[in-house]
C-alpha cells in the first residue's frame, strides 16, 4: 500500500514537471536585449561621406496613434465601409493605406507588443495576456518606440483607452485614462471615455505622442459579429474621430508636423471572435495620415474604396508585417529603432528623403539592428563588415543561418564598393537582407528547444507507466475497464488530428452516449425494467442529448443552431430562461436549508434524534433554516440578474424594467462579495456543526457524508455565480443526471469512467472549446474592484471549468454513496404495481433493496481503496492526455496548424493537467471524500 | 420509479437461448454467402446517388434492400417457432405477444409439418411480416436511438428516419424472422444475452458500425460523403456484413460476457 501511494504521488508530481519542461521548450522564453537603443556607428564613412553619428532629418515630431480594436482591413477599405473620410484622404494622397499582417495569437496584448517593440511575441504571451500584471510581460524595461519617444527631449506621452497599455507601460504616461472591458455589451461608454479627452489633448502641446485605443468595435464583434447592425454606425463614429483629429492637424500650428496612424491590433473572424490565424483575424488595417504625405504619394496610384487582391479575402493594398510599424515610426519620428525589432522600414516612406545617402543610412541602421539579433541567434557565423571571399557559395547553403550570413555579405559588398553605383541597388540589397532575416527569425521552427520537448514528453510517459503499476487489478478485464482503456487510446490518436482537436467535444459526446447506453445494457442484464424507456441510464442519456445541444462549440459547425441562441431565451421570451434560472437557485437554496436545519439541530444537542425526520413531517428547524439561507439565495439570484442586465441585456428582455433599474443601482462588486461571503460563512457554519455531530458519534460508526453533500451544494451555488445566465439551466439538468446516476448503484470503475466522461462533456457543453477565443473572461472579475492576478485567475478557472468542477465533486459523492437517491429510495409507490404480481414484486423489490444496501455497505468497507483507485485512474487519464498532446505537438511542430490548433490545445492540456487535475480531482475531490467519512 | 423483476424469478424456467443456424439446404448454404456480397454491391451501386441526395437515394435503396433481406431470410433462416429457433413458442407469455406472433407460429408449424417441399413459398409471408414489423416498430425505435445518440432533431427528419429504416432492415428483419415477437428474446437481444450467431452478429455489427460511422463526420476533409447520414448508413452496412460473417463462423455460439 505504501509503495502504491509513493508511486502514485511520484506520478502525480511528474505531471506538472513534464508540462513545465515541455512548455519551456515549446514556448521558449525569448531573451530580449535590455536597454534603449542608441544611434551607433554606421560604418563606411569614407565611401558614403557621412559622419558616424549623422542622422537623417525626421519629417515628423509628433505622433497620434489611434488603435481601433479588431479593425479588420475591410472595415476601412471596402465598398461598404463607414469610414468614408479616411477613404477620401486615401484618394487625395493624404493617407497611405496598408494591410498589416498580424501573426497568431491574434489577441490584444501580443499584438500591442508587436506593434511597439517590432518583435514577434511568443505564444507565451497568450498566458501572460490573462495574467497581465506579470512583470515579465510588461514592456517597462524593453525598448519600444514609446520608450524612445519618451526619452527624447521634452518627450511626454499621453494615453486614453484600453488599459492593456497602462499595464504594459507602467508609469510611462503623463496623462492617462484607462478603460477596461468588463462588459462586452458596452458599445458606447468605453469609446466615449476615450473620445471625451481628445479635444483637450489636441489643444495641449506638451506631448509628443498620444495613444488612443478604442474597444467598442471589438465588443460589437464579440457580441454580434462583423455583420452586426451596430458595426456601420461604429465605423462612422471612428471616422468622425479621425476627421476631428485630422482637421486639427491641418489647422493647429503646433500639430503641423504630426503623423497620425490609424490601425487595428487584429481583425475578427466571421463569428466576431479572434485569437487564431484565419485571414480575417490576421488582417487588420493600417493607415498613415498627414498632409505632408503628398510628398511620397504624389507618384502613386490613389484609389479607394478598392477590392481585395485576387484570391484573398482581406488583403487590401500592400501587405506589410505588423512589426514593420516600429522601425517605420522610428524612422519617421527620428528615434533609434527599438533593440528587439524584427520589422523592416516600410519602403513607401523612403520618398521623404531626397538624398539617397539619407535613405541608405536609415535602412542601414535598421539592418544593423536586425543583424545584431541574427548574430545573437547564430553566434558561430560571420556577420562582420569585411567581405570574405567565399560568401557566394554560402548562398546555396541549406542552412538558413548561412543564407542570412551570405545576404549580409551582399550588403557589405555593395556598401564597400567604392565605385559609383546606383542607390537603388544598395537599397535593394539592404531590403533583401532584412526581409530574409525577418522571415527566418519570425518563423517558428528555429524557436523550439527540441531536447526539452523530448524530455517533457518522456517525463509524461514515465508518469503514465508509474501510474500503470498503481491501477486496480487488470485481470479479469471488466467491460468498464475496457471502455476506459478504449477512451484513452482513442483520445491519444485523436490528438494528432487537427480537426478532432478542434471538434474534441464530438468525441466526448459520442463516447458518453455509448457509455450511458452501455450502462443501460449492463443494468438490463441483471434485471429488466418493464418500462425501459424510463430506465435511469436512458434518462441520463436523454439529458445528455439535451445538454450537448445547449451550446454549439468547435470550428466546423460554428454558428449552428443551439438552445442558447434559440428564440426561446431571447427578447420577451427571456422569462422562460429566468424561470429556469430561478428554479436552479430555488433548488440550491432548498438543499442548503436542509443542511442548515441539520446544523441547528446539531447545536441544539438533538443530534441523532431529530436527524432522521423524513421530509414530509413538519420540522421547525427546517423553516428556520430556510429563512436563514433565503437571503443568500436571493442575493445570488439578484447578482445574476444585475450582472446579466449589464453583460447580456438581450437576455433580460421580458424582465420588468423597474426591477432591472433597481437591481442595477446595487453595486455589482458589493453583491458579488456578499454572495461569496455568504457561501464562505455557510461553509464554516455547517462544517462546525457537522464536526460537532461527528464528535458525538460512536467511534466505530462511519459518517453519512452530510457535510460532503453540503459542501457540494455550496460549490454549486459558487459555480452558478461563475456561470453565464444562459448556461445556468444546465445545472438543473446536471443535477438530474446526478440523481439518476445515483440510482444506478455503479461500481467504482464505472463511476470513475462516468466522472471522466461527464467532466469532459460538461466542459464543452458550457460552450468551451480548444480555441483561445472561447475562453470566457466576463465572470472573472466578480467581486473584484482592482486587478488581482491570483483572484482573477481563480475566478477565470472556476468560470471556464465550472462544469468539470461540478462533476468531479458529484463523482466523488457518488463514489462515497452520498447525496443521491439512496436515502429516499424506500418510499415506493405501491399503487403503481399490478395487483396480481404485487406480492412477488414487493418481495423482489425488498430483495433488491437489501442487495443494494449490501453493495453500499461493502463499498463503505473498502472505501479507502475506492478513492485511491479513483485517483490512480484519473491520474492515468491526465498523464495519457497530457503525454499525447505533448507528443502530438512535438511530432507535428512543423505542421501548418501548429500555432492555431495544437498550441492552444497544449495550453488547455496545461490547464486540465495542472489546474483541473490538482485543484479539481485531487484537492476538491479529496476534501469531499475526506469529510464524507466524518 | 417502479421496476418489475422478470429475469430474477421467472414463473416458468425458460430453456437457454441457442444460436441460430441457417437451414440445412444447399440453397441456404450457398445464398448465405452470396447475400452479403449482394448487399454490398447494392449499396456500392447506390452510393453516388445517396451522396448526391440522401433522402431520395436512401428511399430508393430501401425497396431492393427489403427484397434482398426477404430473399435471405426466406431461403436461409428458420422462421420463428421452428425447432431450430430460440424456442420462441415456449417462452413466458409476455403480454405484448399478440395474435400476430401466434399466426406466424401456426403457419410455420403447418408448413413445417407439411414437409420441405413448399418451404420457400410458405416462408415468404413471415418474411414480409418481418419487414412490416421492422418498418413499423424497429425503424422508429432505432430513429429515436439515433436522435438520442446525437442525430439532428430539428432538421433532417427524413434523413434520420431513413437511416433508422436502413439499420432496421439490415439488423432487425432477420431477428424478427427467427425470434418473432417473443418479448424475452428481444429483451435478451437488448441485454446482449443472446448467443452470437449469423443473425444476432449482424445486428451487433450493424449497430456498432453505425456508431463508428459517426467518426469521420467532424474531420475537415470537406467531402460530400461526410454529410448526414451517409457515413452512419455506410458504417451500418459494413458492420452488418462483418458481424454476420464473424457471428456465423468464428464467434458462433459465444455469448457476450460482462
Amino acid at each position: 500500500m505504501a509503495a502504491r501511494t509513493l508511486l502514485l504521488t511520484l506520478a502525480n508530481l511528474l505531471i506538472p514537471v513534464a508540462i513545465l519542461v515541455f512548455a519551456t521548450g515549446f514556448f521558449p522564453y525569448k531573451p530580449f536585449m535590455p536597454g534603449l537603443a542608441e544611434y551607433d556607428n554606421l560604418g563606411w564613412e569614407d565611401g558614403m561621406g557621412w559622419s558616424n553619428k549623422s542622422v537623417a532629418d525626421a519629417p515628423f515630431d509628433r505622433l497620434v496613434f489611434m488603435v481601433v480594436d479588431a479593425l479588420r482591413s475591410d472595415f476601412v477599405y471596402s465598398e461598404g465601409s463607414g469610414m468614408t473620410f479616411v477613404q477620401s484622404l486615401i484618394r487625395e494622397g493624404y493617407a497611405l493605406p496598408f494591410t498589416a499582417h498580424a501573426t497568431s495569437p491574434t489577441i490584444t496584448m501580443p499584438r500591442v507588443k508587436a506593434i511597439t517593440t517590432g518583435s514577434i511575441p511568443s505564444f507565451l504571451d497568450v498566458i501572460l495576456n490573462f495574467a497581465e500584471s506579470d512583470t515579465t510581460s510588461t514592456l517597462a524595461t524593453q525598448d519600444t518606440w514609446l520608450a524612445q519617444l519618451k526619452a527624447k527631449e521634452n518627450g511626454k506621452l499621453v494615453m486614453y483607452g484600453d488599459d492593456t497599455w497602462l499595464k504594459l507601460f507602467p508609469d510611462f504616461f503623463e496623462r492617462a485614462d484607462g478603460t477596461s472591458s468588463f462588459f462586452v455589451s458596452d458599445f458606447t461608454e468605453v469609446d466615449n471615455n476615450v473620445t471625451r479627452h481628445v479635444p483637450d489633448e489636441l489643444l495641449n502641446n506638451d506631448w509628443n505622442a498620444m495613444i488612443m485605443h478604442y474597444l467598442g468595435l471589438d465588443h460589437i464583434g464579440h457580441k454580434a459579429g462583423p455583420k452586426s447592425p451596430n458595426m456601420l454606425p461604429k465605423q462612422k463614429e471612428m471616422d468622425d474621430i479621425v476627421r476631428d483629429i485630422y482637421s486639427a492637424i491641418e489647422n493647429e500650428d503646433h500639430l503641423q508636423n504630426t503623423l497620425f496612424v490609424l490601425c487595428g491590433d487584429h481583425g475578427m473572424n466571421e463569428g466576431g471572435n479572434h485569437g487564431g490565424s484565419a485571414p480575417g483575424e490576421t488582417s487588420p488595417a493600417l493607415v498613415f495620415m498627414s498632409p505632408k504625405l503628398t510628398k511620397v504619394t504624389h507618384a502613386m496610384e490613389k484609389k479607394s474604396p478598392v477590392v481585395p487582391k485576387a484570391g484573398t479575402e482581406f488583403e487590401y493594398y500592400r501587405m506589410v508585417e505588423q512589426s514593420d510599424v516600429a522601425p517605420t515610426l522610428a524612422g519617421l519620428m527620428g528615434v533609434p529603432v527599438p533593440k528587439n525589432n524584427l520589422g523592416v522600414f516600410i519602403e513607401e516612406f523612403l520618398g521623404f528623403w531626397d538624398d539617397g545617402r539619407d535613405r541608405i543610412q536609415l535602412l542601414l541602421r535598421n539592418a544593423r539592428q536586425v543583424k545584431s539579433i541574427v548574430e545573437a541567434t547564430y553566434p558561430s557565423l560571420d556577420f562582420g563588415d569585411v567581405v570574405t571571399q567565399d560568401h557566394k557559395k554560402e548562398c546555396d547553403s541549406p542552412s538558413t543561418g548561412q543564407q542570412l550570413a551570405c545576404k549580409w555579405q551582399g550588403v557589405v559588398d555593395v556598401m564597400s564598393t567604392r565605385t559609383k553605383i546606383e542607390i537603388s541597388s544598395r537599397v535593394g540589397q539592404l531590403y533583401k537582407f532584412m526581409k530574409a532575416a525577418q522571415e527566418t527569425m519570425s518563423s517558428t521552427a528555429s524557436n523550439y528547444d527540441v531536447p526539452r520537448l523530448v524530455l517533457g514528453a518522456s517525463l509524461a510517459v514515465i508518469s503514465v507507466f508509474l501510474t500503470l503499476f498503481t491501477l486496480p487489478a487488470f485481470t479479469p478485464m471488466s467491460p468498464q475497464g475496457l471502455f476506459y482503456t478504449l477512451i484513452l487510446v482513442l483520445y491519444s490518436i485523436l490528438m494528432f488530428a487537427s480537426s478532432y482537436v478542434e471538434e474534441e467535444h464530438n468525441f466526448w459526446y459520442w463516447a458518453t452516449s455509448a457509455w450511458l447506453f452501455y450502462l443501460f445494457i449492463s443494468a438490463s442484464r441483471k434485471e429488466w425494467t418493464a418500462n425501459f424507456i424510463l430506465h435511469p441510464a436512458i434518462m441520463v442519456l436523454v439529458l445528455h442529448r439535451i445538454i450537448r445541444r445547449w451550446n454549439q462549440t468547435g470550428q466546423k459547425f460554428a454558428g449552428a443552431d443551439d438552445i442558447v441562441h434559440s428564440p426561446l431565451f431571447h427578447g420577451s421570451y427571456s422569462i422562460v430562461l429566468w424561470t429556469m434560472i430561478g428554479s436552479a437557485y430555488v433548488d440550491v437554496t432548498n438543499r442548503l436549508s436542509r443542511h442548515v436545519a441539520r446544523s441547528i439541530a446539531a447545536f441544539e444537542g438533538l443530534s441523532g434524534v431529530a436527524l432522521g425526520a423524513p421530509d414530509d413531517e413538519f420540522d421547525p428547524n427546517r423553516l428556520m433554516a430556510f429563512i436563514a439561507v433565503l437571503p443568500l439565495g436571493v442575493t445570488a439570484f439578484l447578482f445574476k440578474l444585475a450582472f446579466t442586465a449589464l453583460d447580456a441585456p438581450e437576455l433580460t428582455g421580458g424582465i420588468n424594467q423597474d426591477l432591472l433599474n433597481w437591481v442595477a443601482s446595487l453595486g455589482l462588486v458589493g453583491i458579488a462579495r456578499m454572495v461569496f461571503g455568504g457561501i464562505a460563512l455557510s461553509a464554516f457554519w455547517i462544517s462546525v456543526a457537522e464536526w460537532k455531530r461527528a464528535q458525538g458519534r460512536r467511534k466505530n460508526v462511519d459518517g453519512n457524508g452530510d457535510l460532503a453533500v453540503a459542501l457540494f451544494d455550496l460549490l454549486t451555488l459558487f459555480l452558478l455565480t461563475q456561470t453565464k445566465a444562459q448556461n445556468i439551466p444546465l445545472y438543473l439538468l446536471f443535477r438530474l443526471q446526478f440523481f439518476f446516476l445515483s440510482t444506478l448503484n455503479l461500481d467504482p470503475t464505472s463511476l470513475t469512467t462516468t466522472t471522466l466522461l461527464l467532466t469532459q462533456t460538461s466542459f464543452f457543453a458550457l460552450g468551451n472549446s480548444n480555441a483561445i477565443s472561447s475562453i470566457d473572461l466576463s465572470t472573472s472579475y466578480n467581486g473584484i474592484s482592482g486587478y488581482n492576478v491570483t483572484l482573477v485567475g481563480i475566478l477565470l478557472f472556476a468560470s471556464n471549468w465550472a462544469g468539470p468542477l461540478y462533476f468531479t465533486a458529484a463523482g466523488t459523492l457518488l463514489l462515497g454513496s452520498h447525496g443521491g437517491a439512496n436515502s429516499t429510495r424506500r418510499h415506493i409507490d405501491t399503487s403503481e404495481l399490478d395487483d396480481r404480481d404485487w406480492v412477488r414484486e414487493e418481495r423482489a423489490h425488498l430483495e433488491r433493496l437489501a442487495r443494494q444496501e449490501n453493495i453500499v455497505a461493502e463499498r463503505k468497507k473498502d472505501s479507502g481503496r475506492a478513492w485511491s483507485d479513483h485517483v490512480s485512474l484519473m491520474t492515468l487519464w491526465t498523464g495519457v492526455s497530457v503525454a499525447s498532446v505533448m507528443v502530438a505537438c512535438a511530432v507535428l511542430r512543423q505542421h501548418l496548424f501548429i500555432w492555431t490548433v495544437f498550441s492552444p490545445k497544449f495550453l488547455f492540456a496545461m490547464a486540465w493537467g495542472i489546474g483541473f487535475h490538482f485543484v479539481g480531482t485531487i484537492a476538491l475531490g479529496g476534501l469531499l471524500w475526506k469529510v464524507g467519512r466524518w | 420509479m417502479s421496476t418489475t423483476v422478470i429475469g430474477g424469478a421467472p414463473p416458468k424456467p425458460r430453456p437457454p437461448p441457442t444460436p441460430i443456424s441457417h437451414l440445412p439446404t444447399d440453397s441456404a448454404r450457398l445464398y448465405t454467402h452470396i447475400h452479403p456480397l449482394l448487399l454490398l454491391s447494392l449499396y456500392t451501386y447506390q452510393f453516388p446517388s445517396i451522396v448526391a441526395d440522401p433522402v431520395a437515394g436512401l428511399a430508393a435503396t430501401l425497396v431492393p434492400l427489403a427484397a434482398l433481406q426477404i430473399a435471405y431470410v426466406a431461403v436461409c433462416l428458420p422462421p420463428t417457432g421452428n425447432g431450430t429457433g430460440s424456442g420462441a413458442g415456449n417462452g413466458p407469455a409476455s403480454g405484448g405477444a399478440g395474435g400476430e406472433k401466434r399466426k406466424i407460429g401456426e403457419k410455420k408449424k403447418a408448413n413445417g409439418s407439411a414437409g420441405k417441399s413448399d418451404g420457400i413459398g410458405g416462408r415468404i409471408i413471415p418474411a414480409v411480416l418481418s419487414v412490416l414489423l421492422s418498418l413499423l416498430v424497429a425503424a422508429p425505435l432505432l430513429t429515436a436511438a439515433l436522435v438520442l445518440f446525437g442525430a439532428p432533431i430539428t432538421t433532417h427528419h427524413a434523413h434520420t428516419l431513413l437511416c433508422g429504416a436502413h439499420i432496421a432492415f439490415l439488423a432487425a428483419i432477420p431477428l424478427v424472422y427467427v425470434h418473432g415477437v417473443d418479448g424475452a428474446a428481444w429483451r435478451d437481444a437488448v441485454a446482449l444475452l443472446l448467443p452470437v450467431d449469423e443473425v444476432y452478429g449482424g445486428l451487433l455489427g450493424a449497430v456498432c458500425g453505425a456508431w463508428l460511422g459517426a467518426v469521420p463526420i467532424p474531420l475537415d476533409w470537406d467531402r460530400e460523403w461526410q454529410k448526414w447520414p451517409v457515413t452512419i448508413v455506410t458504417g451500418a452496412y459494413i458492420g452488418y456484413v462483418f458481424g454476420r460473417l464473424l457471428g456465423g463462423t468464428m464467434l458462433k455460439g459465444k455469448k457476450v460476457m460482462f
